[in-house]
Order: structure tokens, then C-alpha cells, then sequence
């Protein structure tokens, strides 16, 4: 078990950089999930760790000891691929042991290792086959369980889930949460899939173009994005979005846009965002559908898709040339065309400015 | 109707593998007659006898340039494959400064004829002082660019999981090649081999221009100065010395292709 510490980590290809200033701290025992688009460098960061890749500047430790010149062997860190990594001419069995068999640990010791991560994994029958003889959550669990056997300080996942259904991704989620509380092994995690960090991470950090976006605890992110990045990746339903700007109305603030008047929270902002061009964040499940809405609460718009999923139903509709969408317990009888009233809680309302920064620094 | 139409193809298949296994049936045939029978175009000889082999063998040393011919194509071939395969994987998925460079140099070579590096190569042999050497009929054919651009694209398609999967198991480059790509890239390495041990095998240019000492002669060099340097003696005696070159080819042939066949069917490289 180990921390792992990043000192002003940079990565550069050639003219590009992919990743500046990357400072991080993880914990021992932490699950940090890294999440962010394609091309944001979250898997550039995975694969420095691992030493599949060398750090242009700055320091990566693993429990105290600067690993980064060192070669993947050395620095004691077990990685899953997107696509396994598994020897296809290899059974299972050997693919579980060869990196024990190359670091000469007991025939015995490995024995028991490989037992142990079969059992924990289900993978006791199929030891013997090849990999092209198992389905893809089969081959997952392999690929994890070779990374057990090293009993390595750091476990890395590179979007370990990506090539399997929706199902099964479910599914091997939870097994991948689950075994990580079990072994308390520190571990990176590599994501695109926004769902993915919310449920897995003890702390998320969001990444775009290389730069660290936001970190902290899913359920802060979800709350209090600190961008308008972070408010746009992290919830699904995606957070809606109305540009617009600040009035001052009787002393109150108001975010005004085109057929959009909504009241701000008191106190929340600075004074000089007054007339700037700002965007007012809602999530979707914030909005309910409220006739008696109060003005300055509520925003007036036209129904234009309504998607029923069973539980909830997400109600799209046009304010003014804005469009948004809404996800609610019952749509009531509301139909395409028809006018609509949505309430906005003035306590969940997210506010940006031009850089995309939040201006509510006290949100919920 | 279409009875008929597959007779057909067939019939005109058969005919046409006939002109091509003919020459070598008869060749294979005439070996075992009498001189007296050895003008006739029949396959079956009416009365057997081996008499052309032990001829043969008494007249030159075809034992020893068998093995010479084995030698020699063997540890070319297993060069190509080694040296080969090393030079593809850097060139693959290596990252070096130069590496395109490389590639290209590599294409060039492709584009110059043998016959014109065939004087100079020569010349520097002679300086070297290694005429009638087994260096001389080796060295200039360990490496082989055609050899190396087929395992590079090979080697190209290999996924990138499974050399980082191999590096953090522990594996260096060298091991990753011969553990993890050898074993995965059976089919092009199949195919290498035997057009490697073939065309080596079957030189006889090179051999004639630097070996003059019959004990390092390779098989089809000894052949072709004692068929056309008038020892044979007889038809029958140079088409039993033929006979030796060529059964070697077909049985190498035969037991590589199988493993290339089983290789194509076998392996996918996708874990």
C-alpha cells in the first residue's frame, strides 16, 4: 500500500503539450478516478505512472521513493488495459503468473497467488483456456487478476470498461468497487465515462486539455462544479446552459436573457459581473414543473420532445431561442407544443462567467 | 449443364497441373533407368535401377555439399529470422531518432538489383580474404530487407496493450519479441523462412564466384559444375544429382507449409 504524489508533472509530444503542471496527491488506499474527453491527458498521467511513458518535467513518487526513472518493472505498479493486454497464445493460468514467473517468485507462491485471485474473481474453471475462449467480461477479469497477483502498491485502470456492453459495464463496476474496498490497494482510475467516476472514486479530479479542472469528492463536483466545464462533464442528464447577463432589479440580482428573468441567490456575487456576459447553469433534475411558479422563479417555455423512461420523464422545451430540458418523476399531461412553466430553485442555480469560472463561489 | 461445366474446369485444371508436374515426374523417373531408357517420355521405367545414384555419388562429393547447402541455408534462414524480426520490432514500435530514415534505406535497398552489388561484394570478399569460406557464401545474406519490411507490417498490427501489458509484467524488448510477438507472428515468419531457405538453397551465382574448393561447394554449385563441366558422364547422372537438390526443397516446403496453413487458421491476433 502507497501514496502516490505528482510534483508539477508535464508532458509534452513533440510541440504539444499534453499535460502542464499536473500537482496531485493519492492517498493510500484511495480509488481517485481521472476523468475528462479524449485527448484531456488522463490516460498520458495513468501511463507516466506506469512508466509506459516518460515524464517531460517534474516528479512522480510512489510511497516516498521517485520512481520516475525508473522502468515499469521497478516501480512495483500493476496496470489493466482498455482492450485486456492478454497473451492471446497463452492460457489463463499463464497469463495470470508469467509476470511472477519473470520476477522468480516460488513455484508454490505462485500457486497460491493464482488460486487466491481466481477464486476472487470466478475464474477457477477457466484457467486453462485461452483468451479467445472467453467472453469479454471473462477476459476483464483476467486482465484484473493478473494485476492482483503482483499484490503491486498501485493498481492502474486505463478505461477498463469501455469495450464491454452496457450491462456488463454495470456489473463489472461494482466488482471493480467492491474489490478495491477489499484490498485496499491505492489505485488510479482512468474514465471517460462521467457515470463510471461518480460511482467509483473517493475523489474525482476532472481534467481538460491537460489541466486539472476540479477535484474533490463526486458528490461536491455534482454540487459545486468550480467551471463551467466541470458543471457540463459530471451529471446526466448534461447541466443546462443560458447565456445571458447580471441586472441589478430593486437592489436584487437577476440573470436576464431573451424570454428567460431569473432571481439570483442574495449576496452571492460580486458586484463587478454586472453587465459582463455570464451563463446560469440548472440541472435538469433541479427543474420542476410548477404552474404556480412565482415570477423571477420559474421560466416560461414550449414543449418540444418529451422521453419517457418509466421513472422519470425528460421534458424538452424552447425558452425563447434557448433550448432545455428537464427530468421529472411525472410529466403531468403535458404534450408537444403545449406552454410550460418550470420552477427554478433559486438555491441550486449555478452561475459562470466569460472564462467559464463560477461566480457562485457559496453554491449550495 | 453444370455437370458438364465442372467436368470441364476440371478436366482443363488437371490438364494444365499436368504440364507443370509432368517435367519433374519424368525427371523423377528417369533417375531410376538404364541409360538406354533415359530418352524415352514415359514415367515408368521398365527396368529399375539406382545405378545413376551411386554414379552420382562416386564421381563428386555430393554428400558433403549436402550438408555444406544445409549448413548454409540454415543459418541464414534462422539469421533472417532472428536479426530480421529484431531490426522490424525496432522499426515497428520502437522510438528512435533516425527511425524513419531507416524505413527508407530499408525501401532503397529493395530497389537495387543484386547483379549490381554482386562485383563489389566480390571484390571486398577477395580483400577480405575469405574466398572459399563459409563466411563468404553467410555473411552477405544474414540481413534481408525484404525479410524485414514483411515482419514490420506484421509487427505493426500487433496491438500496443500487449507490449505494455509484457513491459509491466517485467519483460525487456528482446523477450517481448521472442515470448510474446514470435509466437503471435507464426504466419509471416513461415513465410519468411521459406522463401529465406529456398532462395538461399537454390543460389548458384554467388557460390561460383567464391568457391573454388569442391568440400565448401553447396549442393546446386557442385551440380552445375559437374553437370556442365561434362562429370556427370551421363543424362541419368545429372538428373539424379537434380533429384537430391530438389527433394529437400519440396519436403521443407511441405512440412512449413502446413505449420503456415495451421498458423493462418490458428491465430488471431486480437487478445
Amino acid at each position: 500500500m502507497a501514496s502516490v504524489s505528482f510534483d508539477r508533472i508535464s508532458k509534452k509530444f513533440d510541440a504539444v503539450t499534453v499535460v502542464e503542471e499536473f500537482n496531485l496527491e493519492v492517498a493510500d488506499g484511495e480509488l481517485l478516478v481521472l476523468v475528462g474527453g479524449s485527448g484531456s491527458g488522463k490516460s498520458t498521467i495513468l501511463r507516466m505512472v506506469a512508466g509506459l511513458e516518460d515524464v517531460t518535467s517534474g516528479k512522480i513518487r510512489i510511497d516516498q521513493r521517485d520512481v520516475t526513472p525508473l522502468p515499469p518493472r521497478e516501480r512495483d505498479v500493476a496496470m489493466v488495459f482498455q482492450d485486456y493486454g492478454l497473451y492471446p497464445h497463452m492460457t489463463v493460468r499463464e497469463n495470470l503468473s508469467l509476470g511472477l514467473r519473470l520476477r522468480n517468485v516460488g513455484r508454490q507462491e505462485i500457486e497460491r497467488r493464482v488460486a487466491w485471485a481466481a477464486g476472487m474473481l470466478g475464474l477457477e474453471k477457466l484457467l486453462d483456456r485461452r483468451p479467445k475462449q472467453l467472453s469479454g467480461g471473462q477476459r476483464q477479469r483476467v486482465a484484473m487478476g493478473r494485476a492482483m497477483v503482483r499484490e503491486p502498491l498501485v493498481f492502474l485502470f486505463d478505461e477498463p470498461l469501455s469495450n464491454l456492453d452496457a450491462g456488463l459495464r454495470a456489473q463489472m463496476r461494482i466488482e471493480i468497487g467492491s474489490l478495491q474496498r477489499r484490498l485496499k490497494t491505492t489505485t488510479i482510475y482512468v474514465t471517460h465515462d462521467q457515470v463510471e467516476a461518480m460511482t467509483l472514486g473517493d475523489r474525482i479530479v476532472v481534467l481538460a486539455d491537460g489541466r486539472i479542472q476540479q477535484v474533490g469528492r463526486p458528490i461536491d463536483l455534482y454540487r459545486a462544479p468550480s467551471n463551467r466545464f466541470v458543471a457540463g462533464f459530471i451529471g446526466t442528464p448534461p447541466m443546462n446552459f443560458v447565456e445571458g447577463r447580471v441586472a441589478s432589479d430593486d437592489g436584487a440580482q437577476v440573470f436576464t436573457a431573451e424570454a428567460a428573468r431569473v432571481r439570483l441567490p442574495e449576496g452571492g456575487i460580486a458586484a463587478g459581473v454586472l453587465a459582463e456576459p455570464v451563463t446560469l447553469g440548472i440541472r435538469p433534475e433541479d427543474l420542476r414543473v410548477d404552474p404556480a411558479a412565482a415570477q423571477g422563479e420559474s421560466l416560461l417555455g414550449r414543449v418540444v420532445l418529451v422521453e419517457r423512461l418509466g421513472g422519470t420523464s425528460h421534458i424538452h422545451f424552447d425558452v425563447g431561442p434557448h433550448r432545455m430540458m428537464a427530468s421529472v418523476a411525472r410529466d403531468g399531461m403535458g404534450g408537444v407544443g403545449e406552454s410550460i412553466t418550470v420552477r427554478v430553485p433559486v438555491d441550486r442555480v449555478h452561475l459562470f462567467g466569460a472564462d467559464g469560472r463560477s461566480l457562485l463561489q457559496s453554491s449550495q | 449443364m453444370k455437370f458438364f461445366g465442372r467436368f470441364a474446369l476440371y478436366a482443363g485444371l488437371a490438364l494444365a497441373a499436368l504440364t507443370f508436374i509432368y517435367p519433374f515426374l519424368w525427371m523423377a523417373s528417369a533417375t531410376l533407368k538404364p541409360p538406354s531408357e533415359v530418352g524415352a517420355l514415359s514415367l515408368i521405367p521398365h527396368q529399375i535401377t539406382l545405378d545413376n545414384y551411386r554414379l552420382m555419388w562416386a564421381r563428386a562429393p555430393f554428400g558433403r555439399a549436402l550438408l555444406n547447402s544445409t549448413f548454409v541455408a540454415t543459418t541464414i534462414t534462422v539469421a533472417v529470422l532472428v536479426f530480421g524480426s529484431m531490426t522490424a520490432y525496432a522499426m515497428a514500435r520502437l522510438h528512435f531518432r533516425g527511425r524513419a530514415a531507416l524505413n527508407a534505406a530499408t525501401i532503397a535497398v529493395l530497389l537495387v538489383p543484386g547483379q549490381l552489388t554482386l562485383i563489389p561484394l566480390y571484390t571486398l570478399i577477395v580483400q577480405l580474404g575469405w574466398i572459399d569460406t563459409y563466411t563468404a557464401l553467410i555473411l552477405p545474406y544474414l540481413f534481408n530487407a525484404t525479410a524485414i519490411l514483411m515482419l514490420r507490417q506484421f509487427f505493426l498490427q500487433i496491438p500496443q496493450s500487449l507490449i505494455d501489458a509484457a513491459r509491466m509484467d517485467g519483460m525487456g524488448e528482446l523477450r517481448i519479441l521472442f515470448t510474446i510477438f514470435w509466437p503471435l507472428s507464426k504466419p509471416v515468419l513461415s513465410i519468411v523462412a521459406i522463401f529465406t531457405f529456398m532462395g538461399s538453397w537454390n543460389e548458384v551465382l554467388w557460390p561460383l564466384l567464391v568457391v573454388r574448393d569442391q568440400q565448401i561447394m553447396t549442393l546446386p554449385q557442385l551440380l552445375t559444375v559437374f553437370a556442365l563441366g561434362g562429370g556427370a558422364g551421363s543424362v541419368g547422372v545429372s538428373l539424379a544429382a537434380s533429384m537430391v537438390l530438389v527433394i529437400p526443397v519440396v519436403v521443407a516446403y511441405a512440412f512449413l507449409q502446413r505449420n503456415f496453413i495451421e498458423s493462418m487458421a490458428g491465430t488471431g491476433i486480437k487478445g
